[in-house]
Order: C-alpha cells, then structure tokens, then sequence
C-alpha cells in the first residue's frame, strides 16, 4: 500500500458512491419508494470514510516525504517544521479541493441524520450527492492530488513562504471551506422545497446550518484579515483584490439570507427572496473558487491556472441556473401575498437584507467591470480599493443604521411607544456625531462614532427590555440569557457596530511613512521614538532572517524582519505589531545595509482601533456559538422566548 | 418570462467568463505604441565593457532621426525569457547593424551580474545601465524583458512583451524602415 | 558553510544596493495607494515590495518635493501607463458606468421597496367572497 495508492482508491470510492447514492436518491424520489432512500443514505457514512482516507493518503504522503507525488513535490520540503507538514494539504490547489470535498462529505453526512420529510430528503441528498460528485469528479479526471511523477526529486520546495510565515494561514481556509460547505445544506433543501412545492419549513429545518455555515464564513473573514494585516507587511487588512471580493460576495448574501429566513421562520414571509438569497450565496461560493483558479481576472491570490476554471466556471452555471431556474418556475407560489409596513421589523429586515444583497451587486459590478469593459471595448481599466471604499461606506453606514433601529421595531407595524426609543437612539448618533466632530475627526469617522453609540444604545434598550418583561412577570432577570437567539443577536450586532468602528476609524487615520535610520540615530513618528541599534542574521534551517533591533520608548525593543526564503527572489518582511487599545503600531524592516548592517530603512504604520476589529470578530464567532450552543433548543422548546 | 431572463443573464455572465478565460489578463498594451509618440529621451550610464565605443553616457536624442532604433530593457535575474532572447538579438544586431540601431536597458539589476550576462552571450551592442529602473518607468515597462521599436522619425512604433523571436524582430524592423 | 549561504541568500535579490533609499512621507503612501503597481498580480503601489513599485514611490517622494500635486503625479503615470494604473476609475467615459450603475441599483432598490410596501388592494375575487359571507345570516 502506497499513499498513492490509497488516495486514489479513496477519491474514486467516494465517487462511486456520490454516483450511486445520487442515482438511488433521484430513483427514490421518482418512484416514491423508502428502499431506494434507504439504500442512499447507507452510502453517506461510506464516501466520508472513503474521503476520509483519501485526505489521511495525503497527510502520510507529506508526513514521509513522499516526493513521488506530485502534489508533495511541488508542495512540500523535508525542511517544513511539522504543522507545516501537517496543513500542506490545503495549500494549493488539488489539496483544497480535496479538504472542500472531505468536508462535503462530512456536512451530508450529518445532514442526513436530521432529515425529517421522506419526500424531500431523497432530493436534499441528491443535490448533496450532486456536489460531492462533481468535487470528487474533477480530482479523478483533471485535478488529482494523488498524480504521480515518474522521476521524483530528493527534495521539494515546500509550500509559497507567505502561507507558513503565520499558523493563521493554517486554520483561515478551513474557516472558510467550512462555511462554503455550510451553505450546500440550505442550498440542498431550498431545490428540494422548490421541487415538491414545500416552502414553508425548510428554513426553519436549515436554521441551524446557516447559522453554522455564516459563523464560519465571519471567522474565517477575519482570520483571513487578521493573517493579511500580520504577514504580508503592507499594513493592512482588506486590499478589496478580486479574490478577497469573491469571498466577500457569499459572505454578503448569507447575511442577507440569514435574515430574510428568520421573517420567513417567524412570520411565513420573503419565501421568493430566500430562495433566491441562498441559490445566489451557495453559487457565490463556487464562484469565488473559478476566479481563484481561472485567470481570469489578475489578483495576487490567483495561484495556479489549472484546467479547473471551465469545470467551476460550469458548475457555478450549473447550480444557479437550477435555484434560479426553479424559482422562476414557483415564483406565482412564494409571492407574498401579505401587506407590509416599512416601519415594522420584518420591513427593516427585508431592508436590510436588500442593503447586503445590493452590496454584493456592487462588489460583483466592481470586481467584473474591468472584465466587461476589456470584452466590449477593448481598453484595459482597473477598479480597486478607492472605488470599492467609496460605494461601500454608504451601504456600510445603512446597515449600521437599521441594524440599531430593526430590532427595536416590531412585527407588522410601529406602535406609539416605539418613538421614544427611536428618539433616543437619534439622540446617541447625534451626540456621538457632535462628540467626533468636537475632537476634531472628520465627518465619515465622526458619523461612525455616532453610528456606533447608536447601535450601543439599540443593544442596551432591547436588553433592558428583554429583561424588564421578566421582571415585570415575576421571573429572574438573568433568564433573559436563556433567549440566546435574541441574545447572541445582540452580541454578534455590537460586534459589528465595533468593526464598523474600527474599519472607519483604521481608514481614514492611516500614517505610513519610511525612513533609513544609521545606527544609534532616533527617529521620532506617529507618537513613538524609535532608536536603531542594529542588525542581527539569523539562520533558521528553512530561511535566512534578518533583525532590526529597535529601541523604543514606549514598547521596549522591537525586531521586525526581513525572511529570506531560497526559492523566493526577493525577501518578504515580517512586520512586528504592537498593539495598543488606541493605535497600533506596526513596524518594518525594508531594507538594510548589506555591507556593514550601517543603516537600516524602516517603515513605520500608525493605524487607530484595529486591535478592536480584531475583538469585534471574536465577538461575531462567540455570539454566534451561542446562539449555537445545543442548550438553546431546550431553552427555547420551554418558550420563555419574549420576541 | 422574467425567469427567461434571469437565465439569459446567467449565460451572458458565463460568455463572459468563457471569454475571460480565453486571454491573458497580463497582456497590457503599451501606451507610447498605441499613439505612436515620440519615444521618451534618456541619458544613462553606459555598462564599461561599451564606454571605448559609445562614450561615458548615452543619450537616446543624439540617436533619433537616423536609423530605427530597438530598445530592449532586459535584467540579469530575469530567467528565463531574457537569457532565450539574448542570443537572437545579438545575432540580429550583427546581421543589421548598418540598418537599425540597438540598445540593451539593464533594468533594475547589479552591475556585476549584468556584466555576467554581456559577457555570458557575449553581446555587441550598447548596453546602458539602469539600476532604479526610471527609464522603464517612463517607457511604461511592466516586467522584463520588454522591446520597443522606434521609427526613423523616433516614434515608438510597437512595443513587444516577453521573449523576442527572430521573425517579430524582422517584422518590426522592416515596417520601421518603409 | 551557514554565512556562506546567508551571504548568498542576501545577494539574491534583484535590486542592487547603491546606498540607503530615501525616506518617504505619508504623502507618497497615500497616493502610491491609488496607484496600481504594473509589475504585481493586482496590488498598489503602496503595497508591493516590487523594484517597479519602489521607484514609483521614490519618484512621488521626488515630485512631491519640487511642489507638483497629486493631480500632476497621477498624470504623470496615466501618460505612461494608460488608465488602467489609476485604481479609482475616472468618472468619464467606459468607466463613467462603474460609477452611475451603483446610484441606478440604488434608485431602481428604492422604487421596488416602495412599490412592494405600498398598500395594495386585495383581489377582486377575495373582496366579493368576504363581501358575500358578511351578508349571509350568521349560522
């Protein structure tokens, strides 16, 4: 037995059961018959095991240098440390496609023991059969992680420098995988529904995955700017590159799905809209993987441009066209039927949603532009961060404003007394405004000061309310956090107001600006006096560093680096960041004197409340396992539920 | 209908996909040949082995509105493209120097490993020095090793990415001349 | 044998040393950021640690101190490199629509909310029925 071997036997075993089991699943919602379902899910457990060992080939192909592989050829050195070694999988690309589809397989297989309806689950297992297939498909033809060399090097070169330079980059795009997978499950039962005409429940049945699945997606979003901001030395977090667009895009229509389901679990309304929030967000995801791989649009994360493109590029029609085909077919079913007020929670949500969706048309229109004017006119354009900034701080400052207010609305109509609480609210946006523009802060910064006291004062009226109802009813008032969908909601909306915050603030104050320093001399920037000592090599096996020793008042020394890696041209600065609850201070190495280490040019980042991004997206993942957090169902199954 | 629709608007949005996919997003074109202008002058620091021949400094003026000129930014850690090129502009170069007018742009290199390089392929015509890369800045040169063709009248006439072939070279060199 | 390699890992890269680079002020950042760097895979001038882009932040620093505008630095390399480098779109021309779709989409948004939330009356149909069910004698 060879990891070759293995893994090839586990790609095409899963294969042959996707293809089975989407055969006996298809068969069983044809004829209507329990066996044919049956048969299905037997095979779900199978392919994740069959997967499972594919993935495990992988991993022991590295872990022993397998150099036989291509994949651990190009991919791996005997001279990785061994978490290295260990996430080498997902790397590149035919490695990530197999972490996606083992995850794939995992997501059916723990869907498929919650499937309630005989007669949709046959089909939710289908569409889940359906991707599996494809994932699986395309790493037996045209992208197999198990393709053998006939002449193996001794030695590989391990994995590009940038991906094992900070053990983010280890857990940012299983994050992300995980909540790609996540959307299949709503995706899976949204046809299903729209095929046996059942709109209703599906929603409720996948609640848990979306939520899941939108966790995932926001942890992996702010491990992935958290690695941007701490590795690649340019100071920052979000480049707005067409690949970073193209997992913004799902992350956008997931939020906005998210809420437009939770009218439709409440209130049995938006069914057109969630069908096609989920079609859209699902097929996003694919998306975002076609421009990844295809070349098609130039952007520093397109890596390989291997065959894969025109088999995503067909995948991604594939799954939109069914949703949105489907949906065109139902539409006269799902219309709404009932009347709304604008001024009502479900109107604020159905706003809000619309301000995510239209944010993701804007995103997508931006990252495609240059493309669509090349294919008509012939002139080659860029569309980049100064536009992306631009359209999306008014989308950005809509959500942050009916996010305060929505929750505090109720269903179907505003009542008298809402307008106090709406009065007050009114009052902290102004106030927090007026107190921006006093200390001196521009406006767009200042409105975020404003928008985020808003937002504070929003979660401290529902709260109060929440627990005043209990008081009044004679209950203890720490029950409240027993409601963890409304409380966990409360939570992940501060959060946002924060990074709202820090986004503002951390862009419009950004002080960048170099300098060579001779040693001894002192250099006094952004608040801080910086004194250059020295420089130091070291030598680490599988790359060269060099430090700059820096003295500084206020955080003691400080070494940022420059990392010499052999198979890279030139050297990739390892910023050092120190963070303070006000700026951070971010400090690198450019260049030095090669001769006698003399002189060394510095690069110094001043960039305010970033560390409270970072807060705010612990925040987001914390908020939402609580809404998660298996006792909730309990809780809420006693309805102790006042929303 | 209004499903027909958004179908269409699937299939135009995977045309234009499909159609990506089918070019080379790096391919930029070059400004100067587009509007055909006036090539951009430079004064540079001739490499040592050409001082004897062509003086301390090259200045492109001097050179413009007699023959055609061929200007080729190329750097040593180019690999591979410059290292296949360099034997077939040397080769052209001897066989049309009374025509045409070649200089070598060392771009963003060191002076010792350019030196290397003239001396790997042994190449014959002038060979400035360009250690910050600023004439390529002003040539709009996004990556070596890039070629200019400029006309009699010391117009940029076309500009070639990537690793020059024999035949592109005679192709230009005959339409600069007409 | 180490120094040996380490000397060589630091010979490698490709731009030569000929004395410590110039400062720069954050003025060069911020307009390196609205420029696209021609040599990278979608990054800006700010950003990329490129030859290319480093000369483009020296010769902001340069123009910069004989007094010229950010205006007159972007000109400087639209002339060069076309307007593909600037990456804010010009609001004229081909890129004029990147700009007006948005605020379209947003109007379009805004009448389609206001037609959905408008009160509609109910069906024909549906009135009669209660129309007719109200008169009849309650049973």
């Amino acid at each position: 037995m060879t990891p070759a071997l293995l893994g090839n036997l586990g790609v095409s075993l899963t294969l042959a059961f996707s293809l089975l089991g989407l055969g006996l699943s298809l068969l069983a919602y044809l004829q209507g018959d329990g066996r044919f379902l049956k048969g299905a899910k037997s095979l779900v457990l199978p392919a994740f095991l069959a997967a499972s060992a594919a993935f495990l080939a992988l991993e022991w192909a590295l872990l022993t240098h397998d150099f036989s592989l291509a994949y651990v050829a190009r991919n791996h050195s005997t001279k990785d440390p061994l978490w290295v070694t260990l996430v080498t999988p997902w790397a590149a690309l035919e490695g990530s496609i197999l972490l996606w589809g083992l995850l794939q397989t995992l997501y059916t297989l723990l869907a498929s023991r919650k499937l309630l309806d005989p007669w949709r689950a046959s089909l939710v297992l289908a569409v889940l059969f359906g991707i599996q297939v494809f994932f699986f498909g395309v790493m037996a033809t045209i992208a197999s992680p198990f393709e053998t060399l006939p002449d193996p090097p001794p030695d590989g070169v391990g994995p590009n420098p940038l991906l094992q330079n900070h053990w983010m980059m280890a857990v940012h795009p299983v994050l992300m995988y995980l909540g790609f997978v996540g959307l299949s499950v709503p995706y899976a039962y949204a046809v299903a529904a729209m095929v046996t005409r059942r709109y209703q429940t599906w929603v409720e049945e996948t609640r848990w995955w979306t939520l899941i699945a939108w966790g995932f997606l926001t942890a992996g979003k702010v491990a992935g700017m958290w690695w941007s901001y701490e590795v690649l030395g340019w100071g920052g977090y979000w480049a707005w590159d067409p690949v970073e667009n193209a997992s913004f895009i799902p992350w956008l229509l997931a939020t906005a799905f998210l809420h437009t389901a939770f009218v439709q679990q409440t209130r049995g309304a938006f069914k057109t809209w969630n069908f096609a929030f989920v079609t859209l967000a699902f097929a996003a995801t694919v998306l975002g993987t076609f421009l990844t791989r295809s070349g098609v649009i130039q952007s520093v994360h397109a890596f390989a441009e291997g065959p894969v493109g025109p088999a995503f590029l067909g995948f991604f029609l594939l799954a939109t066209g069914l949703g949105l085909g489907l949906l065109s077919r139902v539409s006269r079913e799902v219309r709404d039927t009932a009347l709304f007020h604008p001024l009502s929670r479900e109107g604020a949500l159905l706003l809000g949603a619309f301000f995510f969706a239209g944010w993701a048309l804007v995103v997508v229109l931006g990252t495609f532009y240059p493309l669509l004017v090349e294919a008509f006119t012939g002139a080659k354009v860029s569309v980049g961060a100064p536009f992306f900034n631009q359209v999306s701080a008014p989308l950005g400052a809509g959500i942050l404003l009916l996010m305060g207010v929505g929750p505090l609305l109720p269903w179907r109509r505003a009542r008298e007394e809402v307008l106090r609480n709406l009065l007050v609210l009114l009052l902290a946006l102004a106030l927090g405004t007026l107190l921006g523009l006093s200390r001196g802060y521009a406006l767009g910064a200042s409105f975020a000061l404003g928008l985020f006291l808003y937002n504070a004062a929003a979660i401290y009226l529902l709260a109060r309310e929440g627990v005043l109802a209990r008081v009044r009813a004679g209950l203890s008032p720490w029950g409240f956090l027993a409601n963890r969908r409304r409380v966990g909601s409360l939570v992940v909306h501060f959060a946002v107001a924060l990074m709202g915050l820090g986004i503002a603030f951390s862009q419009t104050y950004r002080l960048e600006s170099e300098k060579t320093l001779y040693r001894g001399e002192a250099w006094e920037a952004g608040g801080v006096r910086i004194t250059f000592q020295g420089v130091r090599a070291l030598d680490e096996g599988r790359r060269f560093a060099v430090e700059a020793l820096l003295e500084t008042d206020r955080f003691g020394e400080v070494r940022p680096r420059l990392h010499f890696y052999p198979q890279m041209n030139s050297p990739l600065p390892a910023p050092k960041v120190v963070y303070t609850p006000g700026n951070d201070y971010y400090f690198l190495l450019m260049d030095f004197d090669r001769e006698k280490g003399e002189w060394a040019s510095l690069r110094l980042i001043v960039t305010p409340l970033v560390f409270w991004m970072w807060v705010a997206g612990g925040l987001m993942a914390l908020g939402t396992l609580y809404i998660l957090w298996p006792a909730a169902r309990a809780e809420e199954a006693k309805g102790v539920s006042p929303a | 209908m209004r499903g027909g629709l958004w179908l269409l608007l699937i299939l135009a949005l995977g045309g234009l996909f499909w159609w990506g996919m089918q070019r080379d997003p790096r391919e930029l074109p070059s400004v100067l040949a587009q509007e055909r202008r006036p090539a951009p002058d430079f004064a540079l620091p001739l490499l040592p082995p050409y001082r004897a021949a062509w003086g301390e400094t090259f200045r492109l003026a001097d050179h413009l509105g007699k023959k055609p000129v061929v200007i080729n930014f190329w750097a040593s850690w180019c690999y591979p493209a410059c290292y296949e090129e360099a034997p077939v502009l040397e080769a052209f170069w001897r066989r049309h120097r009374d025509q045409v007018l070649f200089v070598g742009v060392n771009f963003q290199d060191k002076e010792l490993e350019a030196l290397r390089f003239i001396a790997q392929f042994g190449l014959t015509f002038p060979q400035v020095y360009d250690p910050r890369g600023r004439v390529g800045v002003d040539y709009g040169v996004r990556g070596v090793p890039e070629t200019f063709f400029i006309d009699r009248e010391g117009r940029v006439l076309a500009r070639h990415a990537g690793a020059v072939d024999e035949a592109t070279l005679a192709r230009y060199l005959e339409e600069a001349l007409r | 044998m180490r120094w040996v390699l380490l000397l060589m890992a630091l010979l490698l890269p490709a731009l030569a040393q000929e004395g410590p680079p110039p400062d720069l002020p954050p003025e060069v950042f911020r307009i390196a950021r609205e420029l696209r760097c021609p040599v990278c895979q979608g990054e800006s001038a700010a950003e990329s640690n490129s030859g290319v882009a480093a000369e483009m932040r020296r010769i902001i620093a340069e123009m910069l101190r004989e007094g010229k505008t950010e205006e007159e630095i972007k000109a400087f390399f639209v002339e060069r490199y076309g307007e593909w480098i600037l990456y804010a779109p010009p609001r004229r021309g081909v890129t004029l629509w990147v700009w007006v779709l948005p605020l379209l989409g947003l109007l379009l948004l805004g009448l389609g909310l206001f037609a959905y939330f408008r009160p509609r009356p109910l069906p024909k149909e549906l009135l009669e029925e209660a129309e007719r069910r109200l008169k009849e004698p309650p049973r």
